[in-house]
């Protein structure tokens, strides 16, 4: 039934409707990220005056460089943990909310709240949490019994990353629980009760309806949970600068060191140039396997 | 019996969450000599004097309107501009719609440390320098990519059955998005609203570069700036951490009765 | 499901509201020349202690130059983000600032980048006469002046004096002595929430001022007097061994030092946990407030030396510098000139503890009235030792950085972790050779 008129009016509606979201991101996303990458084929040593088209050279000495790997190895470890840690607990929080009961406006205001304290605050909060001399968590396991000497959280190379991973678990699982009670919300209370009636057991109508209704959601969840993750720089440079001894460097991290503190503007943006792509492709392996999703 | 577990759970939960922000209020009442004491725990006698230097140390107040101006414009544009190009992206048909999708992601892709000078010299040629619009429209850009895709795959999961209707009727896209699709999306147009407003509200780094200042600073950049050359007021950093938390409870709140009122007048059926 | 959603209007008028709302941008004040005044810029840290103190002596200024107004404009006390905040600005040719406060580590690399004006012809070569000689080598590039010395640092070695009166001891000369010390006081106090010596040993730039006192202190060094990079020497390896022991074999010093910065050691010596800290001389005004648990018994010395050698102090301060694209230079220059002097330099030692630069300073009698040990702190600051003095400083810092901390935390032998410092330095001196 559709002639040519409506898809035109289509066409000319779709352009009027993305024309503000594509100049906003034009001038404010891309000119940067044109910028960077234009910078990572350039030596570009302010200190020297250095200025010099070096072609693809960052790149070559950027794959010998161990510190490099060092920190995309951290960063890789960071996100796969916590990213799964802060689905897990998301969803099982979604579950409970979505939950009838009395006061659940206000639990979910309180939920939101680890989201929603400013991340320099709830950083400098962490790390004076995991102070291992007057921290508060080592005063309670202490008194609990639970552990017998003080631990040294954010200044023990086995023990660092994983507090940073907590601190940012604990950051986060209210968005991955926001919007999976906004995805749950939109399930019709109507599959569950046919479910019911045809004998479905809980476990089940979880694993055939809210799964499969969720995963738009989830898609949400895990791609922007991921690019977050990846890109880390805030939350573990407050707690550990990224040490001790880089082992809880991230790759922002390292970029951030090589752009504003020893002004090496050109390999400073082809980390985040790697960065970036390495988020991509991460993100297409998202898209992909959960394609069944994209109803064209 | 399962009542009562599902109760634990739900307590929980909350303490789980507000565990370290409770541990904040407690220490903004602690007097300086007890900031770092264990034990006590508690303060023995409330000491409000956090609270009120941070007032008098600086023009808090004047950080907050400026937080709430930023953060409003930006929830307010970005969701205008986001649920269009949302609608365009997931109902209209037009070449691209997959490629443009992939691009408002790759703009959620990149590093913002690396984004930060390029930026910092396009704001200081637009002449928006210390200007609260130096701040909304780079907000704006870096949450559509979220706003959009939430969005998207809440316009995805609506029946198209109930658009064609309208549009034999003669409804043009624009009524369809606003009567049909808006009311419908409801908990995602919340859900992102609260994201986006949150992300505006704490926003560091942008703050930091493009405003100099007190006149267009806001919250996360004044609370940096408390300390001197080493000292940190600890205490003032709880207090202030505790005061810009609020506004941001109360709008939680607000918008969670929304969602919840949306459902129950009948939204979608089957 | 009208009520749910108001009509356009009101979302118009909301965003007209506050697009209204928005317009809170600053007069531009700067490079204004209504009249005859002119107006400048200065930007810093947020002075230590009662903002007060510092406004007055900003008043003073502009009382004697009635024709000149200062803005002052406070950045975030973290070093990295103000290192940040100048590097994206000057390499952004920003004129919107023109006096800014930097770090002893930073004059170097700003001179090279062309960030810092030349100040020679405006006070002469001899314009830093009388100034402690660290800072006024680090401000000097080919004999030309780029930066003022505004205050000093150094490192030091507090003590707490009521406990080691209280067991016939004197502070400690070395490092032995040291130990010695350290464990007879622990021993006797019998109190496990006190803790022996503490410094600054988290993965960032206090981490090399604390570990340099131990290296220089045995007679090592990070880059000799001919060039040649000696941070492998016996020496060096041998100080960064002994401090490793401290923490692990004589448990004299708390693991918990790898996270530690200046205000966590503060904190803690502060309230009365640790025998001996090693701090700048910023803190010691902090001890002695009224509600200060260890008011009254503190005392202060050099850091220790290893037997047959010689104290060392990190040599830090901020330097006042002018922003070469400024468009009132005369005006700065004047402010700077105001900052450097020898009343205001004692105005902020007097009420802020901030250390100051002129020699003569030391003994001046209102100083040495308020705070007596100003004098025996004249031989800690002349004596001060830069850390190296080279453009390539803040690449070489992030390398020794890792090491150093890699040592601390045990994960290192100081060997490797020193032998792999000197290779990665002499390939950065090689590379970057422009």
């Amino acid at each position: 039934m559709a002639g040519l008129g409506v898809i035109a009016r289509e066409r000319r509606a779709a352009f009027l409707f993305t024309a503000p979201a594509i100049f906003c991101m034009a001038v404010v996303a891309f000119y940067p990220i044109l910028w960077a990458l234009y910078l990572s084929l350039h030596r570009r040593l302010p200190i020297f005056g250095i200025s010099k088209f070096i072609g693809l050279r960052n790149y070559i000495f950027l794959a010998q460089d161990t510190r490099f790997w060092n920190a995309f190895f951290n960063t890789l470890y960071f996100t796969l943990v916590s990213v799964a840690l802060e689905f897990i607990l998301g969803l099982a929080i979604a579950l409970v909310l979505h939950q009838a009961f009395r006061g659940r406006g206000w639990v979910r205001a309180a939920v939101l709240i680890p989201w929603a304290i400013p991340t320099v605050v709830s950083a400098r909060m962490w790390e004076w949490i995991y102070n291992s001399d007057f921290g508060v968590l080592n005063y309670l396991l202490v008194s609990a019994s639970i552990i017998s000497t003080k631990l040294n959280w954010l200044g023990d190379s086995a023990l660092a990353m994983h507090a940073a991973i907590m601190v940012d678990v604990w950051k986060t699982t209210p968005f991955v629980a926001l919007l999976l009670l906004a995805g749950l919300q939109f399930i019709p209370q109507d599959l569950y009760r046919a479910a019911q009636v045809d004998g479905a057991g809980p476990l089940t109508s979880f694993r055939h309806i809210t799964l499969p209704m969720l995963k738009p959601a989830i898609l949400v969840v895990l791609l922007f949970r991921t690019l977050d993750a990846f890109r880390i720089f805030d939350a573990v440079y407050i707690l550990t600068g990224g040490g001790p001894a880089n082992t809880t460097e991230t790759l922002s991290i390292y970029s951030y060191k090589l752009l504003f503190q020893t002004l090496q503007f050109g390999y400073g943006s082809a980390v985040a140039v790697v960065t970036f792509v390495s988020v991509m492709v991460i993100s297409f392996f998202y898209i992909r396997v959960l394609a069944g999703v994209r109803e064209g | 019996m399962k009542r009562a577990g599902f109760y634990l759970l739900l307590a929980l939960i909350v303490l789980w969450s507000i565990a370290p922000f409770l541990w904040q209020l407690i220490t903004s009442l602690k007097p300086v000599s007890q900031l770092i004491l264990l034990p006590p725990l508690l303060p023995k006698a409330l000491y409000l004097f956090h609270y009120v230097n941070v007032f008098t140390g600086q023009p808090f107040a004047r950080f907050i309107l400026n937080s709430l101006i930023v953060a409003g414009s930006t929830t307010i544009f970005s969701l205008i501009i986001g649920t269009f190009a949302a609608y365009a992206i997931s109902r209209l048909r037009f070449p691209g719609r997959g490629l443009m999708l992939a691009l408002v992601l790759s703009v959620a892709m990149f590093p913002p440390i690396a984004t930060v000078s390029p930026l910092f010299l396009l704001i200081r040629w637009l002449g928006l320098r210390d200007h609260l619009l130096a701040l909304i429209f780079p907000y704006i850009t870096f949450t559509l990519p979220l706003g959009i895709w939430i969005l998207t795959q809440f316009f995805r999961q609506i029946p198209r059955e109930l658009e064609r209707a309208a549009w034999i009727d003669g409804c043009t896209p624009f009524q369809s998005l606003y009567r049909i699709i808006l009311p419908l999306a409801l908990p995602g147009v919340a859900s992102a609203a609260i994201l986006i407003f949150i992300f505006a509200w704490n926003e560091f780094l942008y703050a930091l570069t493009f405003t100099t200042t007190e006149a267009s600073r806001t919250i996360p950049v004044g609370i940096a700036l408390f300390p001197g050359i080493h000292e940190l007021p600890w205490g003032e950093i709880a207090a202030a951490s505790v005061i810009v938390t609020l506004p941001l409870v109360v709008l939680v709140l607000a918008l969670q009765r929304r969602i919840v009122a949306g459902l129950t007048a009948g939204a979608l059926k089957g | 499901m009208k009520r749910l959603f108001p009509t356009p209007i009101f979302y118009l008028l909301m965003v007209l509201a506050i697009v209204g709302g928005c317009s809170k941008k600053e007069d531009a004040k700067e490079g204004d020349r209504k009249g005859a005044v002119q107006t400048i810029v200065f930007k810093h840290f947020k002075p230590p202690g009662e903002p007060r103190f510092f406004l007055d002596l900003i008043e003073r200024f502009e009382r004697e130059n009635p024709n000149i107004k200062v803005k002052d404009e406070i950045l975030p006390a973290s070093t990295d983000e103000q290192h940040q905040y100048y590097v994206i600005n000057l390499e952004g040719r920003a004129k919107e600032f023109d006096v800014f406060a930097l770090d002893v580590i930073w004059v170097q690399e700003f001179i090279r980048a062309g960030w810092l004006l030349d100040l020679t012809p405006y006070i002469g070569a001899q314009g830093l006469r009388g100034m402690l000689p660290g800072p006024v080598s680090a401000v000097t590039f080919k004999g030309k002046i780029y930066a003022i010395p505004w205050f000093m640092d150094a490192g030091l070695l507090y003590y707490r004096r009521d406990l080691l009166k209280k067991y016939n001891l004197t502070p400690p000369q070395t490092f032995a002595e040291l130990i010695n010390i350290t464990r007879t006081v622990l021993q006797a106090e019998r109190d496990p929430g006190l803790l022996g010596f503490i410094f600054q040993g988290k993965q960032y730039e206090g981490l090399i001022c604390s570990i340099m006192e131990f290296i220089w202190g045995n007679g090592g060094d990070v880059i000799s007097a001919d060039g040649q990079v000696v941070i492998d020497s016996q020496e060096a390896g041998d100080a960064l061994a002994f401090v490793r022991d401290l923490i692990y074999k004589h448990k004299l010093v708390p693991e918990l030092v790898t996270t530690a910065d200046e205000e966590i050691t503060r904190h803690i010596f502060g309230a009365g946990r640790a025998v001996f800290m090693r701090n700048w001389p910023y803190a010691w005004n902090l001890f002695q407030r009224a509600d200060s648990p260890v008011k009254g018994k503190v005392g202060i010395t050099l850091m220790p030396h290893f037997q047959g050698k010689e104290s060392a102090a990190t040599l830090g301060g901020w330097q006042l510098g002018i922003n070469p694209y400024s468009r009132n230079v005369d005006a700065a220059v004047t402010f700077v000139k105001f900052m450097t002097r020898y009343d205001s330099q004692r105005h902020l030692a007097l009420t802020m503890g901030l250390k100051p630069t002129l020699v003569k300073l030391y003994q001046d009698p209102d100083l040495v009235a308020s705070q007596p040990f100003i004098t025996e702190l004249l031989p800690v600051m002349l004596r001060a030792r830069p850390r190296p003095v080279t453009p390539f400083y803040m690449m070489i810092s992030q390398i020794l950085q890792a090491e150093f901390s890699a040592v601390i935390s045990g994960i290192r032998p100081p060997n490797k972790a020193l032998a792999s410092a000197r290779k990665q330095i002499e390939r950065i001196l090689e590379l970057e050779r422009p």
